[in-house]
């Protein structure tokens, strides 16, 4: 705990210091904010039709301009938000929970575990995520559950790394000797010792797989693989913009930026993090 | 000899990753709703018409001799036949091949020649100056490629300046047509290499300037320019190489959504209308020899280790 608490004051500390992670955490607390109480925000209904011209620009009225069928752009936009924040945060945390098993195996029996988790994983990384994505829409049909699985697919294999790499260091240190000796069951040293170690890591690699997940998540709705309109992702927003790029083009501008800022500040407050708990270390998801 | 140990059980890991991969792709399309038959004869099927469907590609027979047939046909370079064509998917995809590495090589390029110096830039100012390249490589990373992709077919369709979209045509027949239909997808396709080589040889550079024998090669009075060419390049070139092979390894697949914008006619773009036009034996295709170029390039990337450091295979490596 005290770890925990540490890492919290160099957190802190960092935020205040460093402008460009203040930068990520202000834009990541606003958007998520937006994203929960959106619908309760003054910001227009969504759904209206003709609420203004058709493919209206910017105004005061309706800041994001309004799309061919007149409906206020900024309330859809603010509804994609929440879809891709929630969408990613589901598949994330599906790559966490199997992610952190398989990899806390791996590195804390080694052998043949270690092995055939490592092949498994091996086999994962080899396919891209976009492909996978064509494959999957393939068997599954286009759709959110989709979207979900192939953002798991790509993920999981660069967790699984991660954990087996940190438990790895994690298992070779005195407690969890010491813990062994007492007559501990793996399972016990695995949660109660190695997991509590290694929490750090996998909430940083938790933000990457984020910004990685929302990467994934508005290219596959571009490509018409993921969330299926009228529901609204930054995604699906932008592949409809899209059709009014030329004439319209503050549709896509603002998706388009609204999503870029989403994944920069997961990306910038996921460094901020790894640069509290460990200060020299790499990068490790590529 | 210590050569041959260290590359046959990498090579050994690619076979193996090879064979899960097409095991994988190969139950993907027995997934796909409808099963083979229907997709290739329709909704309107008599029993007679699926049996002999079901004979003629072998699905009456248990899925492991499926498979194994499957695979032999691989080796044998048959990777299918097109529903709609009713020519060997292979073709299409060789045909397309060069269209998509020269994307590749692009962005590639652009990637390398832009990441590599601003990070050393960026790596050798250190924390307090070198605030540009975290720039740098927080929006690159962040801007997807559907996002740029959009903003430069917007802004060049609008003021056409020099570029096209759209309108392919060979390189072999007209070099500066093509390199204007090219250059913006290649460009939109290497911004998030950008970032990703910046911010490695960034951290890289960094790592090694702490480093006991950087502040040796300061004492001896050496000049700057020679400790980052001597020093601190050689060992920072090591995760730099690791990342460039991983990145290159997903272009050749990461574009699909480029070659969508723009429409050029890569395997991306052919893969991706396999799928619309339901036609899976290309997407399987597609799926597979993605996997395979990743696999290869991973291999490649191990026997360039071997290159760079002297350590490989010694069990001197850190």
């Amino acid at each position: 705990m005290s770890a925990l608490r540490s890492t919290g004051a160099a957190l802190g500390r960092l935020m205040r210091e460093d402008k460009l992670s203040f930068l990520g955490l202000v834009i990541l607390v606003l958007l998520v904010l937006v994203g929960l109480f959106g619908p309760w925000l003054p910001l227009g209904d969504p759904t209206r039709i003709a609420a203004g011209p058709r493919l209206g620009p910017p105004s005061w009225a309706f800041p994001f301009g309004t799309d061919e069928l007149g409906r206020s752009y900024l309330p859809r936009v603010v509804e994609g938000i929440r879809a891709t924040f929630l969408l990613s945060i589901v598949a994330v945390s599906i790559t966490a929970v199997i992610g952190s098993f398989f990899g806390m195996l791996a590195g804390y029996f080694r052998g043949v575990t270690d092995h055939l988790v490592a092949r498994g994983a091996d086999i994962l990384f080899a396919f891209p995520a976009i492909i996978v994505g064509l494959l999957v829409a393939a068997m599954m049909g286009p759709g959110q559950i989709s979207a979900v699985a192939v953002i798991s697919i790509a993920t999981i294999p660069l967790f699984i790394r991660v954990v087996r790499s940190v438990t790895l260091s994690v298992a070779g240190r005195g407690f969890v000797t010491a813990s062994e000796v007492a007559g501990a069951t793996p399972w016990r040293v695995m949660i109660v010792h190695i997991l509590p170690n290694i929490l750090g890591a996998v909430i940083v690699q938790l933000t990457y797989a984020m910004s990685i997940g929302m990467i994934i998540e508005s290219t596959l709705s571009y490509l018409g693989l993921g969330v299926q309109p009228p529901q609204a992702s930054l995604g699906s927003l932008l592949r409809e913009g899209s059709a009014y790029l030329t004439i319209a083009p503050w549709l896509v501008l603002s998706a388009g930026i609204v999503l870029s800022l989403a994944i920069m500040s997961v990306n910038l407050v996921g460094d901020a993090i790894r640069d509290a708990i460990e200060p020299l270390k790499g990068r490790t998801l590529t | 000899m210590r050569l041959i140990g260290y590359l046959l059980p990498r090579i050994a890991i690619a076979l193996i990753t090879t064979l899960g991969v097409s095991i994988l792709v190969f139950l993907a399309l027995r997934f796909i709703p409808g099963g083979y038959a229907d997709i290739l004869l329709g909704p309107f099927v008599t029993p007679e018409a699926r049996a002999a469907i079901a004979q003629r590609y072998g699905l009456d027979q248990p899925v492991v001799f499926q498979f194994a047939h499957w695979l032999w046909s691989l080796l044998q370079g048959d990777f299918g036949v097109s529903m709609v064509t009713q020519k060997p998917v292979i073709d299409e995809f060789l045909r397309r091949a060069p269209v998509t590495l020269e994307l590749a090589m692009i962005a590639l390029f652009v990637a390398l020649a832009f990441g590599v110096p601003l990070g050393i830039a960026s790596g050798v100012a250190g924390r307090a100056r070198g605030g540009f390249g975290r720039v740098i490589g927080a929006v690159g990373a962040s801007v997807p490629d559907v996002v740029l992709g959009s903003a430069l077919i917007f802004v060049f369709s609008v003021w056409s300046l020099w570029f096209r979209v759209g309108g392919y045509v060979p390189f072999s027949e007209a070099p500066v047509e093509n390199m204007r239909v090219m250059l913006l997808p290649g460009l939109t396709l290497s911004v998030f290499g950008v970032a990703l080589i910046l911010r490695t040889t960034r951290d890289a550079v960094m790592q090694v300037m702490t480093e006991g024998h950087i502040t040796t090669a300061v004492a001896r009075g050496e000049r700057p320019r020679d400790i980052i060419r001597l020093h601190v390049l050689r060992n920072a070139a090591i995760p730099v190489v690791t990342v460039v092979t991983t990145y290159f390894g997903f272009l050749l697949s990461g574009a699909v959504v480029v070659e969508v914008l723009f429409s050029i006619p890569g395997i991306g773009l052919y893969t991706f209308n396999g799928l619309l036009n339901r036609d899976y034996a290309i997407v399987q295709a597609g799926v597979l020899i993605a996997a395979l170029v990743f696999i290869s390039i991973n291999m490649v990337s191990d026997i360039l280790y071997a290159a760079i450091d002297p350590r490989v295979g010694t069990g001197n490596r850190r």
